[in-house]
């Protein structure tokens, strides 16, 4: 008898345990919108009396996690009718978790996604156009800069909100550009804008500086490589690598001969000019410790370098040097997910904060990104922050992932591809061979 | 007599249960899960139309499929005969009657206990060109050589296999420890009365006795490396441009990036079997011996 009850304990325990795993994960129950002050029993955070709870979703981590936080710390002080809830999700399956919870009907009411990512959303049909919802609330579309916003509609809908965008661009470090001589009396970097220019740029810091300082701090493989490939593919006039027409049967339409000379281009800076040190494994710690006299990345570096002591750096778009404008670049945004039988009232509210949001670029550009409303970029809060002003035109030329569902895919078959390039294996145009073959496969 | 011990059977119920209701649950239900996910067109987050055996027809032409798994069983032929051999040799020296016993017992062990990530960060630091501490040496004894440990095909090969040894190579060097302590005294004490000598006591004695735990470890050891993923995703990233990219990073790939669950699926099966034939054949030796 005594072991019966023993046993019974044990299967009572076991069944609660599994109950509590597969509740644990969704933080974001449709039902929960008016809470009754106390915690929901979903996460121990507080929700104002009377006030719409919206479970939100982030990817974000360091810097861009705490501004993001202190614009939703903002929001929730500004009024008393809506409290963002705010989830900080691991970065690395952030997405496979979105997926997968909103597809279940366990996902948030509202989430951060990247430009890039939108069309796989869409095409699952897992996020909500905004364009009705949009209205109700007063958004403004054309407050937005117009490059970043188009990059998120779809069929002539709006599926998302942007925040920013994050575009490649240049850092000098200005001690050592200046030593070398490459700077003017206003204190602007020589640079002659032309594949020749640029390259002399390097070339004239490799000759004039001390052989323990690099000339450009960049990376030889991955996702980097790629990106400053994708800029200069960009500024020769190549648009695509798969045509946009139907996000979900897309062609194959790469111009191989501009992807050539881009592949080309860059990697003369690794073996013929020799300017980039090869297969750095951490390039970003080369320029923070002031080894490097230019790195080019993303812009949400500029808030670690800010941060850095003593490093007196400048900041400038990636140098134009062929016929066109161009840069690679991405946007985080907000969507809402789809879910059938949504709160109406919720999705109002996280409209209601994604415009807030939006107006608060100038915290958001704190950490480097350019904001997506064009009145916050002309703000006088903005033109305040330095570093940020020198680049931020880019925003009107960046050049996004075509918009189509094999986005990730894509990337992971040019990143591949294009290592081999990097390191000498096989030429650009065997690489192009490949790749060709590869993404038609994929998209097959 | 037989009554009693069936009910002693049942009353081991209630101990098994709750561990077999969390296997039933994680482990043999998503086998049979899988294998009906790789008849199917299956995305991430849904279950799209049956496609049959359609999904075996790709992978059997899939050029990507055949090179990853090429990769792995790269790895495998190059980490097992030298985890078996360096077990064996840091086992005998661990085993060695000496002050420094317990010590090397204890240092030859210790990366074991540490995760994947921490070794292959440690790898990563010490392997990196320009201030890595592998080169750095190289330097300070004159050699102006700038090795990219991780960059060139050939070298990334040799890292991996070399820090993976270094990790796992403590959990095998005890199995053998056990085996060596298992040995009888009386077969030495014997063997040193008709005049061997310590080679042939080695060679006619330890060798034959560790046999048995031997095939143990060379099993484990397949096994474990077929399934070889994380530390060459975080130290080689799979690079340099695929060179290095094992099975199971390409059935990540699949399905998580390129929203492809079903194939994914289709090639664990693939790796699945593999293994399982691995076993089989490995258990049917063992069992011809013992018969």
């Amino acid at each position: 008898m005594k072991k019966c009850l023993i046993f019974s304990v044990v299967l009572s325990l076991t069944v609660l345990m599994l109950a509590a795993c597969s509740s644990s994960g969704g933080s974001g129950d449709k039902a929960s919108g008016a809470d009754n002050g106390e915690t929901n029993g979903k996460s121990d955070v507080k929700i104002p009396e009377g006030a719409t709870e919206v479970v939100m979703w982030n990817l974000f981590g360091g810097g861009d996690a705490e501004y993001m936080q202190e614009i939703i710390d903002e929001f929730n002080e500004s009024q008393s009718d809506v409290y963002i809830n705010n989830v900080m999700q691991d970065y690395d399956e952030y997405y496979t978790k979105l997926l997968t919870s909103v597809a279940a009907g366990k996902g948030p009411d509202l989430a951060i996604s990247h430009t890039s990512v939108l069309p796989e959303l869409i095409s699952q049909g897992l996020v909500q156009e905004l364009d009705s919802l949009g209205s109700e609330v007063g958004v403004n579309w054309d407050e937005f800069n117009s490059n970043i916003l188009e990059a998120t509609v779809y069929d002539e809908k709006h599926y998302a909100v942007p925040i920013d965008t994050h575009a490649q661009i240049l850092y000098l470090n200005n001690k050592l550009v200046g030593d070398a001589g490459l700077l003017d009396e206003n204190g602007n970097p020589k640079i002659e804008e032309t594949p020749e220019g640029f390259v002399n740029f390097l070339t004239t810091l490799k000759d004039e500086l001390p052989d323990d300082k690099y000339p450009l701090a960049f990376s030889t493989a991955g996702v980097d490589s790629y990106r400053l490939w994708w800029s200069y593919y960009t500024q020769l006039g190549g648009e695509h690598i798969l045509s946009e027409e139907d996000m979900e049967n897309p062609e194959y339409i790469l111009d191989v001969d501009k992807a050539i000379e881009a592949a080309n281009y860059l990697r003369g800076f690794y073996y013929d000019s020799e300017v980039v040190p090869l297969n750095l494994e951490d390039f970003y710690t080369e320029f923070q410790s002031k080894n490097a006299a230019a790195i080019s990345t993303g812009v949400w570096a500029t808030g670690t370098w800010e941060t850095t002591e003593d490093l007196d750096f400048s900041a400038m778009p990636v140098p134009n040097v062929f016929d066109q404008k161009g840069t690679w670049g991405d946007s985080h945004t907000f969507v809402i997910p789809y879910y059938q039988n949504a709160d109406p009232e919720v999705q109002k509210a996280a409209i209601q904060f994604m415009d807030f949001a939006t107006d608060k670029g100038a915290i958001w550009a704190k950490a480097g990104h350019i904001p997506a409303k064009t009145k916050v970029i002309e703000s006088e809060e903005y033109e305040e922050l330095p570093y940020r002003s020198e680049y931020a035109q880019v925003a009107n030329y960046v050049n996004f992932a075509d918009h189509t569902i094999y986005g990730r895919g894509v990337q992971d078959i040019m990143v591949r591809n294009l290592d081999l390039v990097w390191t000498g294996e096989v030429t650009a145009e065997q690489a192009f061979k490949t790749i060709e073959k590869e993404i038609k496969d994929l998209i097959d | 007599m037989n009554k009693k011990s069936w009910i002693q059977d049942l009353k081991a119920i209630p101990y098994l249960l709750p561990f077999f209701v969390a296997y039933l649950l994680f482990t043999i239900l998503p086998i049979f899960k899988g294998l009906e996910m790789s008849l199917f067109d299956w995305t991430l987050v849904r279950k799209m139309e049956f496609v049959g055996l359609e999904n075996y027809k790709e992978m059997f032409g899939d050029p990507h499929f055949w090179r990853t798994l090429w990769n792995t069983t790269l790895f495998v032929i190059l980490t097992t005969p030298t985890m078996v051999a360096l077990a064996l040799g840091l086992a005998l020296l661990a085993n060695i009657k000496t002050k420094l016993q317990t010590f090397f017992r204890s240092s030859f062990f210790l990366p074991s206990i540490l995760s994947v990530a921490v070794i292959s960060f440690l790898a990563i630091f010490m392997l990196q060109p320009y201030s890595g501490f592998v080169n750095t040496v190289l330097h300070s004894v004159g050699i102006e050589a700038e090795p990219f440990w991780m960059a060139d095909k050939v070298l990334a090969w040799i890292s991996i296999v070399v820090v993976t040894l270094w990790w796992t190579v403590g959990f095998n060097m005890v199995l053998f420890l056990a085996g060596l302590q298992d040995i009888p005294d009386s077969l030495y004490e014997a063997s040193e009365i008709d005049g061997a000598s310590r080679w042939d006591q080695f060679r006619h004695i330890t060798l034959p006795q560790l046999v048995p735990i031997g095939k143990v470890i060379l099993l484990l050891q397949i096994l474990a490396s077929y399934k070889v993923f994380a530390q060459i995703l975080l130290i080689t990233g799979g690079g340099p441009g695929g060179a290095t990219r094992p099975l199971i990073q390409y059935i990540y790939e699949a399905g998580f990036r390129q929203n492809n669950l079903g194939y994914a699926a289709t090639m664990s099966y693939a790796l699945f079997f593999i293994l399982l034939i691995l076993s089989i054949i490995q258990l049917r030796n063992q069992r011809l011996e013992e018969r």
